[in-house]
């Protein structure tokens, strides 16, 4: 058992190469296991990854110097005051992200802009969180409306600190706020990816710096950012809960849980994913602005502490519902389903963990399912949702092809 | 030249700060340029296999990892030496986690004794362990014979020799700790090793040191024994362990697929196969048994302590056959309901998920496993099974029913 040479440590694991840079997990250096334990492992900063452009021998030698100047790096200046620019989806799962995080920072004293793609006619403004942006405007918050590839125009040629892209899939559709942002001098470019471009592993959690598809668009973006800007980070949303969703969620399962409809579940129901309350992600974000250089160059998992199976989602949700519930479970490809259309989340594992805003930025989840559910399901029925009149046409088909009773 | 790393590097010393303060990313770019390879589309260091990125995407960079993990200590790492050697005794340390543990702190200057009944040989000769290194931990170690379940013997014999520190790695139940407990008054730390077995299951993964625990388990003498520690309100540290594996592995974890797959056999996984686990390698369990003696930051704290990625069932047949050498196996997924196995066990874990959160440990104790899966599985083949040594005979009885099964049913 003699000190294995660093070449050796790591031995592919197929799941485990790194990206960016991977904070958070990895094995260490191969040390003998038999070297001295008496490790002096004094406190000491964190050091973020050193942009690409920008390697000078003085950032580096900052880097490797354990010299307490560099702890400055960690210290919130809770004084400063940012203005933030928030270009939002006009829709989908990642709307709500938008509402919330403006709504943080505006109540943390910044000063915030969001821009919704579209027209603020448009219907789609109908829907929650658009429209409760009169909540944006009352605290302070400025709302308008225009295409993010004239965003200098939209803005009225304001300037930032801080852009927050929540819309673009792809480099075409970011890359012109992301060259508005650098010519006007916005210090801080955030981008909201998704932990869907993680290759699918048989090493769960997906973690910050392992392997994407490369043909994802998000994975372009991310790389253009980080090619041109300093101060950057990316976030890599799952699924969330919360007040003011686009997009149905826990919805889904209480529509059948009220009107005691079996509750199909494509393939065994042990499938993990995670789901988190809009408020966490807000928090992240609040954080990696309040802590910018801390943040630079780093991607985070924007997802909750836990992970949830899908069995276990229609447990909770029945239990904050007060009900019982019958989970049946399904083949998609043997009744030939599209999972995708018939059941809101991915039939496979999508698991991340948040390690990078822990460990970097000293970030605390609060997403509680059990509890947050309850909530979720006492504004689901004050809006009358558990009344709603609605067709379950798929699930229908699910269940005739399994013959399971629709009623109870 | 690439960045080797002496023994030692992870002390935070200053001689690798110097070191890598002479390599700029320019610098350590233009050295392993030509040390690439593709894969995926993608660059590849070969001297330590991480990706770093390809000229069409980014600049290319050194192994960044690489260079990075040397200056990243996670937060919270801080100073621990066991200062002063201590009088430390081991409860069993003669089969597997203390085979390990008992050689770091002999390593580190401790007076250690084992306690165990004398049925195996006290010392081993580990595999990979040089004459040398064997000569001189045997003649070190010290053995104190007897039977943990004689509490009267247990309280006189500890008392007689006044130990500072007791790790306990073989307790299952509180009664055969109280004996110690009393036989110690002036005890400076009873460490002990409880398991993540005594979580009570969840939907909602992974399971953290605050989650519920199971009354009712299998483990519901760990339990007992912590609450008996928290009662008796000594300085105790209690690690819980999802499973270990590593060479000596007496229990058929990895074992039960490196027999399949030496024999060319299918590997039967029950249901989905999707099931996640999780395993932590014995010499990671061991260091970090080592790290929380007479560190503060452990005192009166439980710890999961296992390897900082899941797996799935399916993935972990999957990483044996890569750690042993082997082509991928064929898996065959069986729904044990339908089979009657009687009193034999058809697989080695339980039929669930099953893991824990080791976040705690990283923050607190700033404590990273060494061994990722793969990595570990082969340090476990190479220095065990792919010698040929093996704890259980090969035993394909259940999968021959499986099989046989399958081979009727659609």
């Amino acid at each position: 058992m003699a000190a294995l040479p660093l070449a050796r440590s790591f031995a592919s694991s197929s799941s485990s190469s790194l990206l960016f840079s991977n904070l958070a997990s990895s094995p260490s250096t191969s040390l003998s296991f038999l070297a001295t334990s008496s490790l002096s492992l004094s406190a000491s900063t964190n050091y973020s990854y050193a942009s690409p452009l920008l390697p000078s021998p003085r950032r580096v030698s900052s880097l490797c110097s354990t010299s307490s100047s560099s702890s400055g790096r960690l210290v919130v200046s809770a004084a400063e005051k940012k203005k933030v620019l928030i270009v939002n989806t006009n829709s989908g799962g990642h709307a709500i992200i938008g509402f919330y995080f403006a709504k943080e920072l505006l109540s943390k004293g910044h000063s915030v802009t969001i821009l919704t793609v579209g027209d603020e006619a448009s219907d789609k403004m109908k829907k929650p969180p658009f429209s409760r942006f009169s909540e944006i405007v009352s605290a302070g918050g400025k709302t308008v409306w225009g295409d993010p590839a004239e965003v200098a125009k939209v803005v009225g040629g304001e300037s930032f600190d801080v852009v927050l892209d929540n819309n673009g899939k792809d480099l075409d559709t970011v890359r012109p706020v992301i060259d508005w942002a650098k010519s006007s001098g916005v210090k801080q470019f955030l981008f909201i990816s998704s932990a869907g471009i993680y290759k699918p592993t048989e090493e769960p959690p997906h973690l910050e710096g392992e392997v994407v598809k490369a043909s994802a668009g998000h994975v372009g973006v991310e790389q253009y950012l980080a090619e041109v800007y300093e101060s950057w980070a990316v976030f890599r949303p799952q699924y969330m809960i919360g007040s003011g969703n686009n997009k149905d969620c826990e919805e889904w399962f209480f529509d059948r849980i009220v009107r005691d409809r079996p509750v199909p579940i494509p393939g065994s129901g042990m499938q993990l994913t995670n789901i988190a309350h809009a408020r966490d992600l807000s928090s992240m974000l609040t954080l990696v602005v309040e802590n910018s250089s801390a943040a630079s160059g780093n991607i985070f998992n924007c997802v909750s502490d836990r992970a949830v199976t899908l069995d276990g989602m229609a447990r909770l949700c029945a239990q904050a519902a007060g009900k019982s519930v019958n989970i049946v479970h399904y083949d998609p490809e043997s009744i030939g389903i599209d999972s995708k259309k018939a059941f809101p989340f991915r039939n496979m594992h999508f698991y991340a963990e948040p390690r990078a805003a822990k460990d970097i930025l000293g970030w605390k989840g609060t997403t509680n399912l059990p509890e947050d559910l309850k909530e979720r399901y006492e504004e689901y029925v004050k809006i009358g949702r558990d009344k709603k009149p609605m067709e379950f046409a798929l699930d229908d088909k699910i269940l005739e092809s399994l013959k399971v009773p629709v009623a109870a | 030249m690439g960045l080797q790393v002496p023994l030692g590097a992870w002390s935070g010393e200053q001689p690798i700060y110097d070191e890598l303060k002479l390599q700029t990313p320019e610098n350590i770019f233009q050295k392993e340029e030509k040390d690439l390879r593709l894969s995926d589309g993608l660059l590849q260091s070969k001297q330590c296999g991480k990706l770093i990125f390809s000229p069409q995407y980014l600049r290319v960079l050194p192994c960044i990892g690489c260079y990075k993990r040397k200056v990243y200590q996670p937060k919270g790492a801080l100073h621990v030496s066991a200062s002063s050697s201590k009088k430390i005794l081991i409860m069993g340390g003669t089969r597997f986690i203390g085979v390990f543990l008992s050689r770091l702190l002999v390593k580190e200057g401790h007076q250690v004794t084992l306690f165990t009944r004398g049925k195996a040989p006290i010392t081993q000769q580990l595999p990979g362990e040089s004459d040398q290194d064997y000569a001189d931990f045997s003649s070190k170690i010290q053995h104190l014979k007897g039977d943990r379940k004689d509490f009267d013997f247990v309280k006189t014999s500890l008392a007689a020799e006044g130990f500072e520190i007791v790790y306990d790695i073989n307790g299952r139940e509180a009664d055969e700790v109280a004996p110690i407990l009393d036989a110690l008054p002036k005890i400076e730390q009873f460490i002990y090793c409880s398991s993540a077995g005594v979580y009570l299951k969840s939907d909602y993964l992974p399971h953290f040191e605050s989650d519920a625990v199971d009354p009712k388990s299998r483990h519901k003498g760990k339990l007992e024994t912590e609450s008996l520690l928290q009662l008796r309100d000594v300085n105790w540290t209690s690690i819980r362990p999802v499973y270990i594996y590593g060479p000596l592995n007496y229990n058929p974890v990895e074992e039960w697929f490196f027999h399949r797959l030496k024999a060319g056999r299918p590997i039967p996984i029950p249901n989905s196969g999707l099931q996640i686990t999780q395993l932590g390698h014995v010499k990671d369990l061991a260091t970090a048994f080592v790290r929380v003696l007479g560190n503060e930051k452990a005192s009166k704290q439980v710890f999961n302590i296992s390897g900082e990625k899941y797996v799935t069932f399916d993935g972990l047949a999957k990483a044996c056959a890569k750690a042993g050498g082997f082509p991928e196996p064929e898996i065959i997924h069986y729904n044990p309901k339908d089979i009657d196995f009687g009193k034999k066990k058809a697989f080695p874990f339980r039929d669930q998920h099953f893991f824990a959160s080791v976040e705690k440990a990283k923050s607190l104790l700033g404590l990273t496993p060494e061994f990722g899966l793969v990595e570990g599985l082969t340090d476990s083949y190479n220095l065990d099974f792919g010698r040929g040594t093996f704890r259980k005979e090969a035993d394909f009885e259940t999968d021959d029913i499986i099989l046989g099964k399958s081979l009727v049913t659609a």
